[in-house]
């Protein structure tokens, strides 16, 4: 049945893509084909059986894809294998002497067990925080019917492209007065509203994508909306809520712009803003040691990527829409 | 049965009833679309609000604060003045404004028009090539350029900082193979080397929304123009190409804005130096209000980077006509 | 249980040239099984959705039992409805979404699952509740939905095109069951569609929609024999009713082809140009020569089993007669046509109304 209510539609762009192309149960037509070797493979054989290249093609495809795995794997590369040296340099060495030690001395010297912290609480209360606002605003946004909705619905788009670095020096003279800085609250709100221009389209798509019956039928039944929008919609748009939560907490979990305006106490610091701050050499006599910052950048690296590549297939749609910079 | 219509033997049906007076009962029309729409526009409240507290309040007191000379330390911090539009005066006759500016050009054109943008398109058509021949090392490819992405801006700035070291870095070793170099790059090609990082890091939106694209061609056109004997060539130049069109000018105004606005990235490798050589106006804004304490006119530097990026996303809007 | 009114409704989209519904009064008398008839875009399913308050008439009123229900929410209706697709909630099972109405209602969980098993009973659901949506088929769905509607007693079931999304053979069983069941359960059933053959077999009323008007409200016996207009006498019947222009000439109605009709009572003194109208029993078809009979050529046979469809030509028209299984004249035949007097039907050619009187026994009701 979920089949029926996906309406896709042609060639988007941009911001537009993801939004309006809902991943429900079911869509996986609509889903990137490139996901993993078993997909690939699959079709490999078929597609093989139907035309193959010659070996001349072979060598030059595989030559740009040997290009491109040093380009873009390189700087991963390094940054493992030196946060497992004694002593790492800039070049891309196999550690002689792997070591744990780094991941210890990372906690000891740049109270890194804070920032986690601090890190995980600001996180997963913005996700919670931004998926139940966007959810709301995005069905909202869906069923509105009003004249004015297209200028309202352009002017989120607008904000989305908005750059944050132009905004920076406003917030944090507004951060100040409201007495947000140096505060969970205020981190938590800014990470969220980061969010919401974008997530709100990527919701209203996916509440698009939702028959009205479902939630007349619950009226019906007598319901009121927001009971509706609970416990009918809500679970209906499980996929939807998946993304959203997702691409909230990584976001909020990479940011740091609004960190470094927003938090001066160290105390209050999070992981994005102790790398930097590390990674700069802040706060220490000595030069930057590599491997400290290598081994601290695993770390808060590790979380985003199992996340990301273990839900790649409905990341990738929703993070088709990220168009500011950071 | 009080029913009347239909029943009747001259009842002149497909003609409209004469009207016999006002209808029975008129329910007010805006009565009843407030009535259906109240719950969603409560809806819309907790996000009108953070977007207002976030966004547009921020925005407002930047144009309100650019006509004053409002610092962020001393005795301007507090009572500062209306200076009128004094700051844009001086922004007009600021020495530095236009190396800033042409700064944001060059970083632009270079990492997002002609990297990103030209990258993403061929390594997605690398990569859709490479999947219908059932290539194996596809999906590998496509997840590293994903990583690049996903990885947090400043963990990238750390790790490109250790690749252009100069006596360690590996791009100077790998100079050195081919008895080339070594470079200087963040001292003496710096926005060179912040445009590669800047590559490196955005060349995955463009490569998806191509890769996206290209699976909404139907192939019957390709086999319709092989069937007409047109060769690889033709066939991309013909058919291909005409349908990425529309989608690769949303894609260039998309990675143009992303990248005019690019901070952290330029801040962890070079901080704007040396000099004034990678200062973009992203970073001029930043340092005039934070390392500089003028407040009042980092604000105005700011606006007039939010009058750039507004002719982009008005663009943008006009191009993709997003449904509402 | 409840006595549904509609008012001169009227409801209007923003943007849309005509009206949705134009001026609709009906009642619905409690107990009665109304089934509102149209095409697609006639404004039925309009006329429910205000019914059940999930559109808002621009004027009129609707009552259930003689009590305003306009500007009243969905839920303060106390009415249940079936929806085309059925609208089940994917993420609960058959069980809870039967439950979800008396779940709403707070009705303790002991008696809310007594409830849902005699239900279950009655539509033969018992081993399927544990399912979800996804996993049962289109007349399961069906049947659930039905549940859901049935559990809470409403006062009135709404369904809007319930069986049209089921294939032929289901659609005709359901038709059946609906039947058996809101008779048994005794509720005023608002029934939409735009199959006349389900509306014929359900209804004990139909009501004939076009273009946001009622075009004719009666039982399906009253509809079918006497349709108040050209678009009834068109729309109901299979194949329709075949529609002649005719002249007046000395107490008779001609043809062009100069075929004779007796002509109906309390027609004398009409102007204008008409239109006959003759069911395909209407006409009786011979192979010799009968007096007044109207020669005509055979143009093709169409044996449905139980009868036959003759197709004969007549002057440029092309008439279809219903007769005997064992009638099978072939093609090119020359048959004989005699209309029989009682199922001869008159219409204006212009405004389309009806210019003959129903039966005497019901002639009075128009006023």
């Amino acid at each position: 049945m979920a089949a029926t209510w996906i309406r896709r539609r042609g060639a988007t762009g941009g911001m537009r893509v993801a939004p309006s192309s809902a991943v429900l149960p079911g869509d996986a037509a609509a889903a990137p084909r490139i996901e993993g070797a078993r997909v690939a493979g699959d079709q490999a054989r078929v597609a093989r059986r139907r035309r193959g290249g010659g070996p001349v093609e072979w060598a030059l495809v595989h030559l740009a894809f040997a290009a491109a795995l040093l380009f873009f794997l390189a700087p991963f590369a390094w940054l493992v294998t030196a946060a497992f040296s004694a002593r790492a340099t800039a070049y891309i060495r196999w550690p002689s002497d792997p070591t744990l030690a780094n991941f210890r001395y990372v906690f000891e010297e740049f109270a890194f067990g804070t920032a986690l912290r601090n890190s995980i609480v600001i996180s997963t209360a913005t996700m919670v925080l931004t998926t139940l606002t966007v959810a709301l605003a995005g069905y909202s946004l869906s069923r509105l019917e009003f004249r004015q909705k297209t200028w309202f619905s352009y002017g989120v788009l607008l904000l989305q492209t908005m750059p944050l670095s132009a905004t920076m020096v406003p917030i944090y003279g507004l951060a100040r007065e409201l007495g947000l800085r140096n505060s969970y609250l205020g981190l938590i709100l800014v990470h969220t509203a980061i969010e919401l221009p974008f997530l709100t389209w990527l919701m209203k798509g996916f509440f698009d994508a939702v028959p009205r019956y479902l939630e007349e039928a619950a009226w019906i039944d007598g319901r009121s909306k927001l009971r509706t929008w609970w416990e009918i919609l809500l679970p209906v748009a499980r996929p939807g809520l998946g993304v959203a939560a997702g691409l909230s907490f990584l976001s909020a979990w990479a940011e740091v712009l609004m960190v470094i305006i927003l938090v001066d106490r160290s105390e209050m610091a999070t992981v994005p803003l102790t790398f930097y701050r590390a990674a700069r050499g802040e706060g220490s006599y000595m030069e930057v040691r590599y491997e400290l910052v290598a081994a601290m950048g695993v770390l808060y690296v590790l979380p985003v990527l199992a996340l990301f590549f273990a839900t790649r297939k409905l990341m990738v749609r929703g993070l088709m829409g990220t168009t500011r910079g950071i | 049965m009080a029913v009347s219509a239909g029943r009747g033997m001259r009842d002149p049906l497909p003609v409209p009833l004469p009207d016999a007076g006002a209808p029975a009962r008129p329910f007010p029309r805006r009565r009843a679309a407030w009535r259906r729409n109240r719950a969603y526009l409560a809806g819309l409240t907790p996000t009108a609000f953070l977007l207002a507290l976030f966004f547009v309040g921020p925005a407002v007191w930047g144009v309100y604060t650019s006509f004053t000379n409002r610092a962020l330390t001393g005795i301007d911090a507090r009572n500062f003045r209306w200076v009128g539009l004094e700051n844009y005066r001086y922004l007009l006759d600021d020495p530095d404004l236009p190396t800033v500016l042409f700064n944001s050009l060059v970083f632009v054109v270079g990492s997002a028009m002609l990297g990103q943008f030209v990258l993403g398109l061929a390594m997605a058509l690398l990569l859709d090539h490479a999947e219908h021949r059932g290539y194996r090392l596809t999906p590998l490819v496509y997840a590293a350029v994903l990583l690049a992405w996903v990885n947090p801006t400043v963990v990238a700035g750390f790790q490109w900082v250790a690749m252009f070291d100069f006596y360690y870095g590996s791009m100077n070793r790998a100079l050195g193979w081919v008895n080339l170099g070594p470079v200087n790059w963040l001292g003496e090609a710096p926005m060179l080397s912040v445009i590669v990082v800047n590559i490196w890091r955005g060349t995955a939106f463009a490569m998806l929304i191509f890769l996206g694209a290209l699976r909404t061609i139907p192939t019957q056109i390709y086999e319709a123009a092989r069937v007409d004997g047109a060769g690889a060539g033709r066939r991309f130049w013909d058919h291909t190409l005409p349908n990425l069109r529309h989608i690769a000018v949303l894609v260039l105004l998309s990675v143009t804005m992303s990248t005019f606005g690019t901070f952290v990235l330029i801040q962890t490798l070079t901080n704007g130096g040396p000099g004034l050589q990678t200062e973009t106006i992203a970073l001029y804004a930043y340092n005039t209000a934070f390392s500089s304490y003028e407040i009042g006119y980092g604000s105005t530097i700011a606006v007039l980077m939010l009058a750039i990026n507004f002719v982009f996303a008005a663009a943008y809007l006009r191009v993709s006509r997003p449904k509402v | 249980m409840a006595r549904i009114e509609f008012d001169r409704l009227h409801k209007q989209f923003p943007g849309q040239p005509q009206p949705a519904v134009n001026d609709l009064s009906l009642e619905v008398a409690d107990g009665e099984l109304l089934v509102v008839l149209g095409p697609s875009g006639c404004g039925k399913t309009t006329a429910l959705r205000m019914l059940a308050g999930l559109e808002d008439p621009d004027a009129g009123d609707i009552r259930l039992d003689g009590r305003s229900v306009v500007g009243l929410e969905p839920r303060d209706r106390d009415i249940a409805l079936v929806f085309q697709q059925y609208a089940l909630y994917p993420h609960l099972s058959a069980r809870d979404n039967i439950l979800y109405p008396l779940k709403v209602q707070k009705m303790p969980r002991a008696e809310r699952l007594g409830r849902v098993q005699r239900v279950a009973d009655q539509l033969g659901l018992g081993r399927l509740l544990d399912r979800k949506p996804g996993q049962l088929s289109g007349g399961e769905q069906q049947r659930v939905a039905l549940g859901r509607a049935i559990v809470r007693q409403p006062k009135a079931f709404l369904m809007d095109e319930p069986l049209s999304n089921l294939d032929a053979k289901l659609r005709t069983h359901m038709r059946t069951e609906i039947k058996a069941l809101v008779r048994e359960l005794g509720t005023t059933t608002f029934f939409v569609t735009h199959d006349q053959a389900e509306a014929m077999t359900l209804a004990d009323r139909i009501a004939v929609m076009s273009a946001g008007r009622l075009q004719q409200l009666g039982t399906p016996d009253e509809v079918y024999a006497h349709p108040a207009n050209l678009f009834v006498a068109e729309f109901i019947g299979s194949p329709p009713m075949n529609l002649l222009p005719v002249a007046q000439e000395h107490g008779a109605l001609v043809t062009a082809t100069g075929w004779r009709l007796p002509m109906p009572a309390g027609l004398d003194g009409t102007n204008g140009d008409l239109t006959v109208g003759l069911r395909p029993e209407a006409i009786r078809l011979s192979r010799e020569p009968v007096p007044d009979g109207q020669p005509a050529q055979v143009f093709l046979t169409e044996p449905l089993g139980s009868e036959v469809i003759v197709n004969v030509r007549l002057g440029g028209a092309l008439l279809k007669v219903r007769t005997d299984p064992q009638v099978r004249p072939r093609p090119d035949d020359v048959v004989y046509l005699t209309a029989d007097p009682a199922g001869v039907r008159v219409f204006d050619s212009a405004t389309g109304a009806s210019l003959v009187a129903p039966m005497p026994a019901t002639a009075g009701a128009a006023a």
